[in-house]
Formats: C-alpha cells, sequence, structure tokens
C-alpha cells in the first residue's frame, strides 16, 4: 500500500547554528514519484535521510499515509530504499540480500524463497539467487538493491541518487525502467538526484532544493518553464539571466537592463525596483540581420556549438554574451562564428524571477 | 625471450635478498630454540649433535610443567574471551557512539601499549594488596585482560574504520533492530578485525611474563613464570621443549580459528 508523505516546517541542524534543511515543507502525494533535486549540500539527501528516520527532525513533523512517524525508528518505518552504492551485504548472498527484509518480517524460509524469486523475476536477475555482491557489475548490483527494496512491498521506495555510479548508456535504461516499474507497483518514490535532465526525464514532480531550502515545487515542466526563483531558472538546463529596473511606458512594462538592452514584460510584476527575469536560449530565434519584428537584438556569433540535433550559439549581443538554441531540423538558417544575426523573442518567453 | 636489463635484474636480486634476509632475521631465533629442544646435550650446543625426544618427555612428564601448561591455558582463554568482548564493544562504542572526547578514550585503552607492562604489573599487585584480596586467578585474568584490550580496540577500530555505515542503515531500514543489526551485519563484516585483535590477546596473554610476575600465587604459576624459575637453577633441552610446544600450541589457535570462524575478510566491497 502506497502512502502520501506531509513533510511540515522540518529543520535539521546538526550544531544548533548551520540549518542543513531550514524549514522545508512538502506534500508527496501517494504514487507519486517526486524527486528532490539540487546541488550536493543543499540538502536533499538529509531531507530523504529524515524520511527514512536515519535523522531526526531538529523541528517539524513528517507524517506517511497521516500517521506522525518523526520519532518513529527506522527499522519500523516499512520503507525500501535504494542507496547509492547499493549498499548490499557483501557477505551475503543475491538470494539472501533480498529475503533480508522478509527475514526480519519473520517470514517462513519457502514464502520468501518464492517472493525473492519474484522479485529478482521482476528486475531480470532469474537465477543470481547464489551469487555474491561482489560478482556482480555495478548495473547488476543496481538491481539487486532495487529488487531487496521492494520485495517487501514498502509503503515509500527512497532512492539516494541510485545511477549515480553507472555509465550514462546503463543510467538511461536504468531510468526508464525504474520509472516502468513505479507506474506498475503504484510506489510513492521519493527520489534523490542532483542531475537535473534525470529529474525532468523520471519525475512526476520535483522539489528544487537550494542552501536547505525548498526553492520550487512543480511538475517538470513547470519548473523548466516558468522557474520561479533566479536560482531555479540558473540550475536547470541553459538559461540567459537579466536583471534591471521595471518601468512603465504607456500600456507595456519594460525592464530596463542598461542603456543598450530594454526587455519588454508580457505581465505586469507585481513588485517595484530591480528584477531578474530569465530566458531559454532555444526561445530565441536566430535570422539574418535586417528588419525583426516586436522583441529583438543585433548581435555577432561567437561560437557554434553543434549538437546533433540542435546548434547552441554563443552570442554576443549588447555588450553581453548570450546563449541561443535553434533545433537542426532544416526550418532553420545555422551560422558559422562571426556571423551577424538577429535574435528574436515573445515577450511572454521571458519569465519573472524571484531572487 | 629477451633478458630484462642488467640495472633492473640486479634490482630485482637485490629486493629479494633483502626479503630473504627479513625473513630469515625472524624465523633464526624459531629455529635455534627448534634445535635447542632436539638437540639431546644438556646444554645449548651448535652444531646439534643429533634428534632426540628426551626433553619434550621430560617436560611432558614434569607436573610442574603440565600444570602451568594448564593454568595458562585457562588464563589465555579466559583473557582472550574477556578482552574480546570488552575490547570489541568498546571499539564499536567509540567508532560509532557520539562520545564526548572519544579521542582521549581511545588514548586510553591503547595507553597499555605504551606502558612498561611491568609497571602495569606492579600497579596491580599494589592495588590488590591495598584492597586485601589476595592473588586470586581473576586477578591475573584481569591483568592480562587489561594489556590485552589494546590489541583487540586497535583491530576492531582498523575494520571499524573502513565499514560502511550505510550497511547497518540498509539492514534497519529493511526492519532490522539495532541488536539484529549488529548481528547480522556489523559483526560479520568486523570479524576479521575481532578475530584478530582475539589472537592477539590469546598471545599475549599465553606469553605474559611482566604482569604474571607480579600477580602469580606461588606455587599455582603460569608457564613463562614456571620456565623462568626452571631456568634459575637448570638450563637444558626442557626449556626449549616448552618454547616448542608454546609456539605450535600459538600457531593451531591462529589456524583453528581462521578454520572456525575465519579471519579473511569481504575486502572486494
Amino acid at each position: 500500500m502506497s502512502a502520501a508523505i506531509d513533510i511540515v516546517a522540518v529543520t535539521k541542524t546538526y550544531d544548533g547554528r548551520t540549518r542543513a534543511v531550514d524549514a522545508v515543507d512538502m506534500a508527496i502525494r501517494e504514487g507519486e514519484f517526486f524527486s528532490l533535486l539540487g546541488p550536493s549540500g543543499c540538502g536533499k539527501t538529509t531531507t530523504l535521510r529524515m524520511i527514512a528516520g536515519f535523522e531526526t527532525p531538529t523541528e517539524g513533523t513528517i507524517a506517511v499515509g497521516g500517521a506522525d512517524v518523526t520519532h518513529v525508528p527506522a527499522h519500523k518505518r516499512d520503507m525500501g530504499m535504494v542507496f547509492q552504492n547499493y549498499a548490499l551485504f557483501p557477505h551475503r548472498s543475491v538470494g539472501e540480500n533480498v529475503g533480508f527484509g522478509l527475514r526480519m518480517r519473520g517470514m517462513d524460509r519457502a514464502m520468501i524463497a518464492r517472493k525473492v524469486t519474484d522479485a529478482l523475476a521482476q528486475v531480470e536477475l532469474v537465477g543470481y539467487e547464489d551469487r555474491r555482491p561482489g560478482q556482480l557489475s555495478g548495473g547488476q548490483q543496481q538491481r539487486v538493491a532495487l529488487a531487496r527494496a521492494i520485495v517487501i512491498e514498502p509503503r515509500v521506495l527512497l532512492c539516494d541518487e541510485p545511477l549515480g555510479a553507472l555509465d550514462k548508456k546503463l543510467r538511461q535504461s536504468m531510468q526508464f525502467e525504474l520509472k516502468q516499474l513505479q507506474r506498475k507497483l503504484g510506489l510513492t518514490m521519493v527520489f534523490v538526484t542532483h542531475d537535473q535532465e534525470e529529474a525532468l526525464a523520471m519525475s512526476d514532480r520535483i522539489a528544487v532544493m537550494n542552501a536547505g531550502k525548498v526553492e520550487q515545487i512543480g511538475t517538470p515542466s513547470e519548473i523548466y518553464d516558468r522557474p520561479g526563483t533566479r536560482f531555479v531558472a540558473d540550475f536547470i538546463g541553459d538559461t540567459n539571466l537579466f536583471r534591471g529596473e521595471v518601468i512603465r511606458t504607456g500600456g507595456t512594462c519594460v525592464l530596463r537592463v542598461d542603456s543598450d538592452l530594454s526587455i519588454e514584460l508580457a505581465e505586469e510584476p507585481g513588485t517595484i525596483g530591480p528584477l531578474s527575469v530569465a530566458l531559454r536560449p532555444e526561445k530565441i530565434v536566430l535570422t539574418a540581420p535586417g528588419a525583426h519584428a516586436g522583441q529583438g537584438l543585433d548581435g555577432i556569433v561567437e561560437s557554434a556549438n553543434f549538437q546533433g540535433g540542435s546548434v547552441l550559439y554563443r552570442i554576443e549581443a549588447a555588450g553581453r554574451r548570450l546563449l541561443a538554441q535553434q533545433p537542426n531540423n532544416g526550418s532553420h538558417e545555422l551560422f558559422q562564428a562571426g556571423a551577424a544575426v538577429a535574435l528574436r523573442w515573445t515577450p511572454s518567453d521571458i519569465v519573472i524571477l524571484k531572487d | 625471450m629477451t633478458s630484462a636489463p642488467f640495472s633492473l635484474r640486479f634490482g630485482r636480486f637485490c629486493y629479494l635478498a633483502f626479503n630473504v634476509g627479513v625473513v630469515v632475521f625472524l624465523l633464526a631465533p624459531i629455529a635455534i630454540v627448534f634445535v635447542f629442544a632436539l638437540n639431546p646435550t644438556p646444554y645449548i650446543q651448535f652444531p646439534p649433535v643429533g634428534v632426540s625426544m628426551r626433553w619434550f618427555e621430560k617436560f611432558f612428564a614434569s607436573r610442574d610443567f603440565m600444570n602451568a601448561l594448564w593454568f595458562s591455558l585457562e588464563v589465555a582463554v579466559l583473557t582472550t574471551v574477556a578482552a574480546t568482548l570488552f575490547g570489541a564493544s568498546a571499539a564499536l562504542a567509540l567508532a560509532r557512539g557520539r562520545l564526548p572526547g572519544s579521542r582521549a578514550i581511545t588514548a586510553i585503552m591503547l595507553s597499555p601499549l605504551m606502558l612498561p607492562a611491568i609497571l602495569t604489573g606492579l600497579a596491580l599487585f599494589q592495588t590488590y594488596v591495598l584492597l586485601d584480596v589476595g592473588r586470586p586467578t581473576w586477578g591475573l585474568v584481569l591483568g592480562h585482560t587489561i594489556v590485552s584490550i589494546p590489541y583487540v580496540v586497535r583491530t576492531t577500530l582498523a575494520v571499524l574504520h573502513n565499514f560502511d555505515t550505510r550497511l547497518e542503515e540498509a539492514a534497519q531500514n529493511l526492519g532490522a533492530g539495532a541488536l539484529r543489526t549488529y548481528f547480522e551485519v556489523t559483526l560479520p563484516l568486523t570479524k576479521p578485525g575481532v578475530m584478530a585483535g582475539a589472537v592477539f590477546a590469546f598471545i599475549v596473554s599465553f606469553d605474559q611474563f611482566p604482569i604474571s610476575l607480579f600477580l602469580v600465587s606461588p606455587g599455582h604459576e603460569t608457564l613463562p613464570i614456571t620456565l623462568f624459575n626452571y631456568l634459575k637453577f637448570d638450563l637444558d633441552g626442557t626449556i626449549g621443549a616448552a618454547s616448542v610446544v608454546s609456539i605450535v600450541l600459538a600457531v593451531l589457535v591462529v589456524v583453528g580459528l581462521d578454520r572456525t570462524v575465519g579471519l579473511r575478510s569481504y575486502a572486494e566491497l
């Protein structure tokens, strides 16, 4: 039975001063793939460890399925966990590793054997029961760790950067399999990662964390297209950030960055004074210089980074360096370094950020 | 096959020669003891004049030596159990528990290694006199345990230091409480260190001289003390035979522990 997790005003401090996790609120829904994303030291792993029961919050409460578990010890929480580097028991066979949780629950041996076989079948490791973890490849160990966590039919599956140690190809196929398994079993999953592509690809929702605080919680497209803060815009994907003063001319609202650059805003920012905005590179359209409609700038291509499916340009314009990305689908002219270009975008692609 | 350049071959030869030298240096005293024990003449003689079992017969026929041997074994076994239980638990507490001043406690635990054992023996002797407890066997075992604990603490701390605590967390996550986690995961994986410490404890106790010198009661002595007393009046091959028996016993303990509980580590992970 999957369960929802409610984290309310949770703070963790180790020395009474520095807050590893600072007043975090999260409502993780039942059956949801929820990622904690952020740079190292942002508090994501500490948050996960508090959910698992390895750390106790200094303040606040954690509830699972409506019941407060803040002070319930880890071994009574009924959660599966896949550790970074897997933490398989090296002195036990694969079968014993997977069956460990069932044995702790006092299940009889025949039942354990059957469930272990089923769990290994689910991760496509049938027949590996008698091997030692040390005899398996990284990807296989990963699957054993996953089987060990799901065989106990946990209410919540916690993952601490489980794919970090795998090479890129394997990581992508494991992302896919993990997501499928999560959906098939209807598991509530909390997934810690510092890899934004992984979080965007797999999650139903993402909590972006920085310096112990939650910056934004939202679906991958919300996080990417409508970043709420300067940190989120900068951390997720490539972006062009601008900072200036809001001025109103006639009916339109304009962000005056400096004397060379003013950016029209589609919406009225709630605040007055200095403001940051973001513009994704792929929202910029590049054309040969000439008449350009709407918002735009003229610039010189500094470098063109061919990426196969797209081209990423660094462009010198209005005294600053901008990133622009164009799909390589035949409908866009490709430019070489040194070429003069015009940059255009629509005001609605400008995202207003909180600092 | 082309031969390696001379300088490389010469380097290898020197390396090999050095290692052989070290091994010979370490084993020579044992070889001398064996020669001494098997040589039939009642004094140390080189080259040996023959091979005989007379000193072994004399050793095993001596009631004093036999009593001392059994007493030494008894004390060594008790010491090993006590030092291992205490040392392994202490190491776990030092490595895991967030003890205030754990560095200072570690230093204190290891201090008997730095102190001359004769001082520890003297201090214990005076303490027992003050407490008026006489010279009981448990007093001797306690003395041996004190000097054995540092070995167990050291070897156990060494394996705990390299121990991945996530393994314990994984066990807890899967439903194992603290005690079960210890016996299912921590102990099996730190066993090589604990057992190495136990072997040291056994040997330290079995060979113990300075502590025993103060704490044995007359007429009820450990083997090293009996040998020392014997040496004061006689110097014949019995000493050699007793030494050979001690060496063989020590080797048997190490091999036996390795066979039954295992000293190998799961170093691959």
